[in-house]
């Protein structure tokens, strides 16, 4: 109760209603927007002219490389290798290392730093890469050694795998030698290492993590030769598989591609049919995204030209989750040009959102002080400053000191989300 | 406590005390007029006497710091000898003349147990021997419970015979029935850094003693060069705080010994406050490491019995704390009343100049000016009224005055502090180092430090041992300005210590006039005072920092021996990855020559996994040799430091002192 009171002298929460309006449009207020839905057809019309401009634009808008940014010298990127340049790379370091070995002289690696004091962000890619920093891993070092050890038994491992042409996961990778590596993140970190070290990316190496990511809807691709229709996958959906490269022969008539940060609401969407309703594509990586997820994306986004909705929570994780996918993440950003869609639209829930849509107090949850820490760590980030938008959402969220989920809607109806939140939004062209 | 200070001479108390008896025994006296048998009685806690446990405790601490306090004022190397004697309750009650009485209405006991809690009881107590069974050495433990009464009874109390006997300085024959039998007898005059909480020694045991059992106590004493040995066997009239003396006689002094043995008989519990006794002991040798204790637990039963020996390490001994006189600021209104009244200086002038520290004759005649025109050096300072004290507090509070000098302290000393860490807990490494002089409310305090890493019984973590004017303190450690300021203002790592895990002992002694207790048992001293918390702050890093160093040295030398073992223990699992990589490779694709030769070579095997392995080890040889070399250069060659040996005196030989001191030795001639 005193919590209402409080939040009732704070103008900005306020809004133009008092309580009692809002308790009362409460149980008006989803007829209220319902009635405010156009004809889908309407809708569709308006998701046609978002995904021509896509399209068109697409060719137009070519991200520029770090070649042409006369930065290739400075910064430095891995790209996709076939296991057999893999293989040469392996054989011609570890050659190297044995010739020193036998000249009396032990061996080391000159190994790129990832730390984040080697990274820098690049405003004209809008993503974060890696200097050209790197220190030498020596096996006469005492500081070293192990590292250096785990390293040579890494290349050792990957070149058996390039020479067969066989996947693995990270966990299989550690269980070879459990002895040697000690823990996952261990065999985790220098494989990371590796594959910047190597100048190629983490899938090249033939490691991949498991699958998180999900995807439902008007997608159909191959997957070593098997079709696959997403649409056809029921409830579930279908895994993002954890390497990418089997992936061929997208087709899709969707118009566009919806990011859901959940499970819960990826279920709702996917049970609801809505990419039946509006033609798209749906897919979640169930909360921070994984490789697999992201390259996915990637390459869904660069070879269907369809524009990316993003639907995550208010709050600060959600739009850091969403960080992650346009810009990547701190640990990958050798590989940040792989790995990034930039141009996501937030399209909900967004804090402005809360008032708009009249999401009853009791569903708005305060924010600890961790959020509003990471809430102004965020205003601080190049990504969102770059963008008007944001900064006055996330202003706005800081200020209210309120966040909500996207579960936050079930208030109005299990089925509010795909019946009536998501058809407003985009007939309202509701993104930014 | 303060009302024993508060100025009466003990005559002029004891009259008032004898005339109020009548009217105390109605109940409803002041506190002022309560005698102090009853004030005691009703505050039994802030003495510590709260639990028969800590009441054992108590007394054995009394008694002991009594003895310590009493050859160090002539002194004398303490030595000091604590027997407790365990006395079954038929022995007691044969002593006090009670006949054993056999239970005969069992149920009317509180430990009674009725025939249903009986069977549940026995029926836990088999299914535990069953489990135990498998552990041969416990099953005799449990069997000796099972025929041992149940669970113990409210009614069982333990009683416990307590015995010290030092070499002090003992007291004379017709003195012995007052300086026990009369409770708050003393009166201090003047300002001296004391061992007591209370100042009370042990009077209060011998209160506890008459409250829980009754019997009298035994004192036998004698003088330096005296022929005889006093023996007195008295107890208290408590509420007349009168002497009631059974026996007062002269014994023969057989081999010419000068010192006190008292003897108290009471309610104690030994087996909770056994290990805070024996803490207490071994704290106490750490700070007095040039005396020697003996202590001993005689029981009943064989097995229980405990002889422990604290060896003397050094004969040197800190100097007799000084009396001094109040710091001005120091002061408080009744205070001031008080040295008027006792002061034998006529005028105010030579009054300020003589009853307090720093205030010099022209800082005297400036003060007295500044006090207002109704005051003059020459006026009388028993004429004083009420109103002009008030005056003078107030100029005290306000003027600057020079801080006290801390010359009447007698701290431990760096020295003796770390002879007696290094003889109690044998640490690994050992830093000490003692703080000037500083200033509290107008109380000097010098603050010792030391800081022990490994050793013998100390467990992982931080071991914390407090002291205050030279006497362990045990409880209420939570609050402690000593424990707060080693757990949360030090940063251990920063110093390669490792907090959990290293053994560490962190001692700080803490030396005053008057020493700043918080709560009612003055067991420690308060956070909160900024001036003795940043003391001990600097102090335990002062002592970190020496540690440091040499951590540092042996870090750096372990790493030197452990170099080669670690990085040879990798040579193996690269070579393999190597090989297995080489093996692989086919020759002819290659840019480079040489490498096409070497895959030749692995595949003729003239290279192989053990080439590797052997060039690899080759080469970690080298590499520490060579860091050997290097730091052996810059290190230089380095003795371990040598460690001064003490070695005790023969017993009974000190009587010839002719003293001959050398540069490096003192010899004495031996009869």
């Amino acid at each position: 109760m005193s919590e209402r009171k409080r939040r009732r002298g704070d103008p900005a929460a306020a809004g133009s209603s008092g309580k009692t309006k809002i308790r009362s449009d409460a149980s008006s207020s989803p007829l209220l927007f319902k009635n405010r839905l156009k004809p889908d057809s309407i809708i569709l019309a308006t998701l046609q002219q978002l995904h021509a401009a896509e399209q068109s634009s697409s060719s137009t808008g070519k991200v520029p490389t770090l070649a042409e940014l006369g930065l290739s010298s400075t910064c430095r990127e891995v790209s996709d290798r076939d296991p057999a340049a893999v293989r040469i790379t392996i054989e011609d370091s570890i050659l190297a290392a044995a010739r020193s070995i036998l000249e009396g002289r032990g061996f080391s690696f000159s190994v790129p730093s990832r730390s984040s004091s080697n990274q820098i962000y690049v405003p004209e890619l809008d993503r974060i890469v890696l200097r050209d920093k790197s220190s030498i891993r020596s096996f006469s070092s005492l500081s070293t050694v192990r590292k250096t050890t785990i390293t040579v038994r890494l290349l050792a491992l990957i070149h058996q795998l390039c020479t067969k042409n066989i996947h693995v996961t990270k966990r299989d990778l550690f269980y070879t030698d459990v002895k040697l590596f000690q823990d996952q993140t261990q065999s985790d970190a220098v494989l990371d290492d590796v594959s910047c070290m190597l100048g190629c990316t983490r899938s090249s190496l033939n490691v991949v993590a498991s699958e998180k990511g999900v995807v439902v809807g008007r997608l159909i691709f191959t997957e070593q030769g098997d079709r696959i229709d997403c649409t056809k996958m029921g409830v579930g959906g279908k895994a993002i598989p954890p390497n990418v490269d089997h992936v061929g022969n997208m087709e899709s008539d969707a118009l566009f591609i919806l990011l859901v940060e959940k499970d819960a609401a990826f279920m709702r969407l996917a049970e609801d049919r809505f990419y039946n309703r509006f033609p798209c594509i749906i897919v979640t990586a169930k909360g921070q995204p994984d490789v697999a997820t992201r390259l996915f994306l990637k390459k869904m986004k660069t070879e269907l030209r369809l524009p990316v909705l993003a639907l995550v929570d208010s709050d600060p994780y959600g739009l850091k989750i969403l960080s992650v996918y346009m810009c990547g993440s701190k640990n990958m950003s050798y590989d940040s040009s792989n790995l990034t869609t930039p141009d996501i639209k937030w399209l909900g829930i967004r804090p402005s959102d809360l008032d708009k849509y009249k999401i009853p107090e009791q569903c708005r949850l305060p924010m600890t002080d961790q959020d509003l820490k990471t809430g102004k760590d965020l205003l601080e980030e190049d990504f969102v400053k770059k963008s008007g938008g944001w900064v006055r959402e996330l202003e706005l969220m800081v200020q209210t000191k309120q966040k909500a989920e996207i579960q936050a809607l079930s208030t109005f109806g299990f089925q509010y989300l795909t019946e009536v939140y998501l058809p407003l939004k985009l007939q309202e062209k509701d993104w930014i | 406590m303060d009302s024993e200070g508060s100025g009466n001479s003990p005559i002029e108390r004891n009259k008032r005390k004898k005339s109020n008896v009548k009217s105390a025994k109605k109940g409803k006296g002041s506190v002022l007029k309560q005698i102090p048998a009853e004030f005691f009685a009703e505050n039994k806690n802030i003495a510590g006497f709260d639990n028969p446990g800590k009441s054992l405790y108590t007394t054995m601490r009394e008694l002991v710091e009594n003895a310590l306090d009493s050859a160090e004022s002539i002194s004398v190397l303490p030595d000091i000898e604590i027997t407790i004697e365990e006395i079954s309750k038929s022995r007691y009650n044969s002593m006090i003349g009670l006949v054993d009485r056999e239970r005969v209405d069992e149920e009317l006991y509180d430990d009674f147990e009725s025939a249903k809690a009986r069977e549940k009881r026995l029926a836990k107590e088999a299914r535990a021997l069953e489990i135990e069974a498998k552990k041969p050495l416990l099953v005799k433990k449990m069997k000796d419970n099972l025929h041992g009464r149940g669970p113990k009874g409210r009614g069982d109390a333990s009683f416990y015979r307590v015995v010290c006997k030092d070499n002090g300085r003992g007291m004379a024959h017709d003195d012995i029935p007052n300086m026990f039998g009369v409770v708050l007898s003393g009166t201090k005059y003047g300002l001296k850094q004391t061992r007591g909480k209370f100042g009370l020694g042990a009077k209060m045991a011998l209160i506890w003693s008459k409250m829980s059992t009754g019997l009298p106590i035994e004192i036998s004493s004698s003088l330096r060069g005296q022929s005889y040995v006093s023996f007195c066997r008295l107890d208290i009239d408590i509420h007349r705080n009168i002497p009631h003396i059974h026996k007062h006689e002269k014994r023969e002094n057989k081999d010419q010994w000068h010192g006190a043995e008292i003897q108290v008989i009471i309610e104690g519990n030994w087996t909770t406050y056994r290990s805070k006794i024996l803490h207490y002991m071994r704290q106490l040798a750490v700070i007095t490491p040039y005396s020697q204790f003996i202590f001993r637990f005689v029981s009943e039963v064989q097995e229980k019995n405990i002889t422990v020996r604290f060896a003397r390490r050094t004969d040197v001994m800190p100097p007799v704390p000084a009396e001094t006189k109040h710091h001005p600021s120091a002061v408080d209104i009744l205070l001031i009343k008080h040295l008027v009244e006792e002061s034998s200086k006529q005028n105010l002038l030579q009054f300020l100049q003589h009853e307090f520290v720093n205030i010099g004759k022209t800082h005297a005649e400036r003060l007295i000016g500044e006090m207002g025109p109704d005051f003059s050096a020459k006026m009388p300072v028993k004429g004083l009224t009420s109103q002009q004290i008030v005056r003078i507090h107030q100029l005290f509070r306000q003027a600057k005055f020079d801080d006290p000098s801390g010359d009447c302290l007698s701290p431990a000393g760096e020295y003796n502090l770390r002879l007696g860490i290094i003889k109690e807990l044998h640490p690994d490494m050992v830093a000490t180092y003692a703080s000037s002089p500083q200033v509290f409310e107008g109380h000097p305090f010098i603050v010792e430090a030391g800081i022990s890493l490994g050793g013998k019984d100390v467990k992982q973590g931080l071991n914390i041992f407090r002291f205050a004017n030279r006497i362990p303190l045990l409880f209420e450690q939570g609050a402690d300005v000593v424990t707060r300021t080693a757990l949360k203002r030090i940063n251990w790592s920063s110093y390669k210590i490792n907090q959990m895990q290293d053994k560490i002992g962190v001692f700080v002694s803490i030396v005053s006039t008057k020493i700043p207790f918080k709560g009612t048992g003055k067991e420690y001293i308060g956070d909160d005072i900024s001036e003795i918390s940043s003391v001990v702050k600097s102090a335990i890093k002062q002592c970190c920092l020496q540690l440091k160093s040499k951590i540092v040295k042996k870090l750096e030398a372990r790493e030197r021996q452990e170099r080669k073992r670690n990085l040879t223990r990798y040579v193996p699992d690269a070579s393999r990855a190597l090989v297995e990589v080489l093996r692989e490779l086919k020759p002819g694709k290659r840019q480079r020559l040489e490498d096409d030769e070497l895959i030749r070579k692995v595949i003729s095997r003239d290279i192989t996994e053990a080439t590797f392995r052997e060039k690899l080890t080759q080469h970690v040889e080298q590499v520490d040799y060579e860091m050997a070399l290097e730091y052996a250069t810059q290190r230089g060659v380095r003795e371990e430091p040598r460690e001064p040996i003490y070695i005790s005196a023969l017993e009974g030989a000190r009587s010839s002192s002719i003293l001959l001191h050398g540069p490096v030795f003192a010899f004495r001639l031996i009869q």
